[in-house]
């Protein structure tokens, strides 16, 4: 089946059988969805399109665009590679092992790449001409131009230098062991019973933040009662972290959410008093990214006798 | 003069002869300075100490620092490399030559640095303090001898991606003279004045200090210029203009600047901090405004803040909702 709507998740087996249709193996085929891929983004400040197209171990394979957003300082923007690893993570995809972009990553990105436990051996093929991301010029077992990531970030900082082998690192399970804060003054006491907030609750539980130790979650809700869900994932260079906000939005984006109108409830779970804290920050982003929403921010704490994990 | 004291800039002459004494060239002696101005940094939340010492073409050595701040999400912290970018930017330093560091730039900051115009030459030297409880290594450390290995920043960020994608020749780099044409709307007898309201005389002088730093402010992806003033309780001023990233995201913002101006100035704890203004065009695609004033709440305890929007005189050409900045190589 050749299908000729871009995704943000194609099934392994599916993955498997196009890639057989075209003569080439999976990560040969990927660059060939790249110009596809790159339709999807959403970027109206630079008008310049990013697409990245990744395979996980699992055989599944993943699609992420860039996403701007006018109103807001540009800190705001989220990059393709970053919305693949979202888009993964939403996913649970454990491990990224070939990635095709149509553009150099920036800095940015292969710092934020650096989450990945086996950063130094993703594969990753820069594509920017839909020629060169063609079926292999005839010749199905030639060698696309696939380097370690390594290799565009040599004398690399992240994770190993900061935290122990054991601490998860992104695409690997968390569990913060947080729950919510019971707020006597609040007037809405059903926060327990709200699937919105017990989605930002489990976002929060799953986030990456090992470094500032202040992970939070957001949830989305669309018109129809559907709810996205984004994990804040911290890096270790700080200033690429994704906030949860921009990763709800992917997961809206991802799970075939339209225009930003159709979001009409938001929540933020995040810990009281953090040094990293992402409240005023996300109450902007609804405030000027979705109109027809209702954001909240709900407390959480860490459960007592329980560590909070990474 | 030998400084005891960290400094944040040496001028051409001290450097020189610093580094005769020390039997060095002054590229070859920049990381002696290192671990002395890693204390200048302000990291509250990692504790994790970074700086960045630089040299210019006109001989001037330059420190960077890390800065943190609790209560705002970690995209507000400053590094050591935009620090030193952003502190030469205020002594008018035209291009860095050398660099070095005392851990690996991350990836953030090789893609800062790309907004150099001459960034491929950039001299770099990672010069990790020695482990004092483990037997050093000896390379990169203290610039003595054959090990100081300067590489090209190319070699820490290939196949890069920058301005030189995305701009054409002519527009001005970071660290090279931008003048962005803006003035106050509060001058002006037009329906936009109103939007401004009343500028007491007496925060006349910020306000204009705020808007030179807006002129000088480099954003020539999104055309949304903006720039920060900052007073102290001595009445002295902090100028910090907004410098932006071709990646977008590693921009710095005009407030973390106007900081960087503080700390650089000498400035002591925040709570010094005053009074502020921030100045920027109305409702354009990329906007300060409410960013600079959660910062302002939360890092500034002691500072009036306020916003003051201006007009353009390039073609009175507002930023659209749409930006627009880059897919018109635009000619300055």
């Amino acid at each position: 089946m050749d299908s000729p709507e871009p995704r943000f998740a194609i099934p392994a087996a599916e993955a498997e059988s196009l890639a057989v249709l075209s003569g080439l193996p999976v990560p040969q085929w990927l660059p060939t969805l790249v110009p596809s891929a790159k339709t999807l983004a959403r970027p109206p400040i630079s008008g310049f399109h990013v697409g990245a197209v990744g395979l996980g171990s699992s055989g599944r394979v993943f699609v992420g665009v860039n996403l701007e957003f006018p109103g807001l300082p540009l800190h705001h923007s989220i990059h393709a590679e970053q919305f693949l690893l979202t888009n993964m993570s939403l996913h649970s995809e454990p491990h990224l092992t070939h990635l095709a972009v149509s553009a150099a990553p920036c800095g940015h990105c292969r710092q934020f790449l650096q989450e990945l436990r086996r950063a130094s051996d993703v594969s990753l093929l820069v594509c920017p001409d839909p020629e060169e991301s063609a079926v292999g010029n005839g010749n199905p077992g030639s060698a696309m131009d696939y380097a370690p990531l390594l290799t565009f970030l040599p004398h690399r900082f992240g994770p190993h230098d900061l935290l122990s082998k054991n601490a998860p690192l992104l695409l690997e399970p968390h569990d913060n062991g947080l729950s919510l804060v019971f707020d006597p003054s609040a007037t809405d006491s059903n926060d327990a019973d709200d699937p919105l907030v017990k989605a930002a609750l489990e976002a929060a539980n799953a986030s990456h933040a090992p470094y500032s130790g202040c992970p939070s979650g957001a949830a989305l809700m669309d018109g129809e009662g559907r709810v996205y869900k984004g994990s804040y994932a911290e890096s270790a260079a700080f200033n690429p972290s994704m906030l949860p906000m921009q990763a709800a939005m992917v997961a809206y984006m991802a799970g075939g959410g339209g225009e930003y109108e159709g979001i009409v409830r938001g929540i933020l779970v995040e810990k009281e008093g953090m040094v990293a804290k992402q409240e005023e920050t996300a109450k902007l982003f609804a405030k000027v990214v979705l109109p027809k929403c209702e954001f909240r921010v709900v407390h959480c704490r860490v459960r007592s006798g329980e560590k909070a994990g990474g | 003069m030998d400084s005891a004291e960290p400094s944040f800039v040496i001028p051409e002459a001290q450097a020189e002869s610093l580094a005769a004494r020390s039997g060095l060239t002054v590229s070859r002696w920049l990381p002696s300075l290192v671990p002395s101005a890693k204390t200048l940094a302000r990291p509250p939340i990692s504790r994790y100490h970074v700086c960045a010492v630089g040299l210019g073409p006109s001989g001037r050595v330059f420190v960077g620092v890390n800065l943190e701040f609790p209560g705002l999400p970690l995209h507000h912290s400053v590094h050591a490399e935009q620090f030193l970018l952003t502190n030469m930017s205020l002594h008018s330093e035209p291009h860095l030559t050398h660099l070095a560091v005392s851990a690996a730039p991350c990836g953030h900051c090789r893609q800062f640095l790309q907004e150099l115009r001459h960034s491929s030459d950039v001299q770099l030297l990672v010069s990790p303090e020695p482990d004092l409880d483990s037997s050093a290594d000896g390379v990169g450390n203290v610039g003595h001898g054959p090990d100081v290995d300067f590489k090209p920043l190319p070699v820490y960020l290939p196949h890069q991606f920058g301005p030189h994608d995305l701009l054409s020749k002519n527009v001005p780099f970071l660290l090279e003279p931008h003048d962005n044409g803006l003035y106050l709307l509060v001058e002006q007898a037009d329906n936009s004045s109103r939007s401004n309201g009343n500028i007491n005389p007496v925060d006349y002088p910020l306000v204009q200090a705020a808007l030179e730093a807006a002129n000088a402010s480099h954003s020539p992806y999104s055309n949304c210029p903006s720039g920060v003033a900052l007073a102290d309780r001595h009445g002295r001023f902090y100028k910090g203009s907004y410098a932006e990233s071709a990646a977008f995201n590693p921009s710095m913002s005009p407030m973390q600047a106007a900081i960087v101006a503080y700390v650089a100035g000498g400035g002591g704890g925040y709570e010094g901090i005053v009074r502020g203004v921030l100045v920027e065009k109305e409702g354009v695609a990329v906007r300060q405004e409410e960013t600079a004033k959660l910062f302002a709440k939360v890092v500034l305890p002691k500072c009036e803040f306020r916003v003051i929007h201006c007009g353009t005189k390039l073609g009175q050409q507002q930023c659209e909702e749409n930006g627009g900045g880059i897919q018109s190589k635009r000619n300055y």
